[in-house]
């Protein structure tokens, strides 16, 4: 009874943030204490919901949200498959670790040009995404794989379980927990991906419309672009924190 | 001269410490455990009693001397899923409902799952009704019965427990003791129990192996008299008094015993 309404009062808690954060917004843009470039929070909204713009939205918001999408599922099918070939042959595990840190340790914005000349360019956003998502899903799958406890895997090994039995019945299962907190937090990341690769020039989409509408001082246009992004990234992010709720209490 | 069910031939075990020292956990151990028979290996925390179970178990390797079961390697055992064990931790798969976590070694075996067998075995263990409970909704004493369940799911030829009540109250550990007491007089499985309850030694088994530590070595090798179906009022027997004063005395360390 306590744990509910300490969750409770976190929600409200957490309503009344958003609130504020929200009322400041609106009066900091009302009064302009921030300049002509900080409009009120109303005007953004009636910029989003206005019919004459529904079009140039949809479009954009199309384009991004394939590119999000597709670069989210093939990050997170090849970060958990590389993940398996590292467990399965331990040879490559290694050289494998070494190649994707180094992957990584190039900022994802350098790699954009090299995408854009080299691949076709309304691929970028996706493979920009798709990078970001490969990596941390590939960090937690593998930290999930080694998450079986030592007890767990005695019980295995005096059954006389199979490595594929103990892989497929023991360390997969065991690695769910990490590989959905992996996912959650990829969210944002695809977004961050395929937003950058819009920027540096895709054909459509809601980064390519940032950059033009910051480019001709379309300031409402700017911020209901950043606005859309916020709140689909948040939502996708809160729906994958309840799936891994669910998850921790089924496999913790 | 038949071959022992289990077998420890002049068995030693050090392991390797931080700084390149060697650690003697076992010094010649040489033990016979017959066919059928139920032994207790008691002895103080750290004497070596659970690597002797570890080593039958093959989940380490002698450092001298030689483990064999019915005359073969111990893998041999677990490879051809013969083998179950219950540990402390009882180590039920927190994703499986308890019916899932006995039927587990059937799946690990890559056999036909036997439902009727497995819910024979939740009932023995008296468990009937919660089946669908995940691990995380029962107490200690159920899981622990759950993990037993699941050790002789396959009908084992040798059953390993290491402490399996190790965690559990007074009361309810006599209970689970009772009801082990039921459950392996109605199989007669070659049975090995590491415990350090001179009380639950002697209410299980037909032999009690006293150890010490440092290196861990056998000190007592005691045959115990009681007959079997064992009632718990064994307990309050004069003679079974007696037995756990001379167990007791003799876990003692050397320096104090006098």
């Amino acid at each position: 009874m306590t744990a509910r309404s300490d969750g409770l009062q976190r929600f409200l808690l957490g309503l009344v943030g958003i609130g504020l954060f929200l009322g400041m917004w609106q009066v900091i843009g009302v009064y302009r204490l921030a300049g002509l470039t900080w409009p009120p929070l109303t005007d953004v909204l009636v910029f989003v919901a206005d019919p004459s713009k529904r079009t140039l939205f949809a479009r954009a918001i199309t384009a991004s949200f394939i590119a999000v999408v597709t670069g989210y599922g093939i990050g997170v099918i090849a970060g958990i498959a590389l993940a398996m070939l590292g467990r399965v042959a331990t040879v490559l595990k290694p050289g494998l670790d070494r190649l994707i840190a180094v992957i990584h340790a190039i900022p994802l914005v350098a790699l954009a040009p090299l995408f854009m000349v080299a691949a076709n360019r309304d691929s970028t956003p996706a493979s920009i995404a798709a990078l970001g998502v490969f990596y941390m899903i590939y960090v937690a799958t593998t930290s999930g794989l080694n998450a079986a406890s030592a007890a767990h895997r005695d019980v295995f090994t005096a059954l006389g379980a199979s490595p594929v039995t103990r892989f497929l019945r023991l360390e997969l299962p065991a690695a769910l927990p990490d590989i959905v907190s992996g996912m959650k937090l990829a969210i944002p990341v695809a977004f961050i991906g395929a937003i950058v690769g819009e920027w540096f020039g895709a054909s459509r989409g809601l980064g390519l419309l940032m950059v033009s509408a910051m480019q001709n001082f379309q300031i409402p246009l700017l911020w209901s672009a950043v606005l859309i992004v916020t709140a689909s990234s948040l939502a996708l992010f809160g729906l994958m924190s309840l799936v891994e709720r669910l998850t921790y209490g089924r496999y913790q | 001269m038949t071959v022992p069910a289990i077998r420890l031939d002049h068995v030693g075990k050090s392991f390797a410490l931080d700084g390149g020292k060697q650690f003697t956990a076992l010094s010649d151990i040489d033990l016979s455990i017959g066919k059928g028979e139920f032994v207790a290996l008691l002895g103080p925390s750290g004497c070596g009693k659970s690597t002797i179970l570890r080593l039958v178990a093959a989940l380490e390797a002698p450092s001298t001397g030689k483990v064999s079961i019915e005359g073969a390697d111990p893998q041999a055992l677990s490879r051809s899923h013969r083998l179950g064990v219950a540990f402390q931790d009882h180590a039920l798969l927190p994703w499986l409902d308890v019916r899932a976590n006995v039927a587990l070694p059937f799946q690990v075996a890559g056999k036909k799952v036997d439902s009727a067998r497995v819910a024979e075995l939740i009932r023995l263990v008296g468990l009937s009704g919660f089946e669908k409970a995940r691990p995380r909704q029962l107490s200690g004493g159920m899981r622990q019965r759950a993990s037993i369940a699941r050790a002789l799911a396959l009908q084992p030829e040798v059953l390993l427990l290491d402490e399996p009540f190790g965690a559990l109250d007074a009361v309810t550990r006599r209970q689970m003791n009772v009801e082990l007491q039921r459950i392996w007089s109605a199989q007669r499985i070659t049975t090995l129990l590491v415990t350090h309850s001179v009380d639950e030694a002697l209410f299980l088994a037909d032999r009690v192996i006293v150890m010490s530590g440092r290196p861990g070595r056998i000190i007592r090798d005691i045959t115990v008299p009681f007959e079997r179906p064992r009632k718990p009022s064994v307990m309050r027997d004069p003679a079974f008094h007696q037995l756990v004063d001379e167990l007791t005395l003799a876990l003692e360390p050397e320096g104090e015993a006098e």
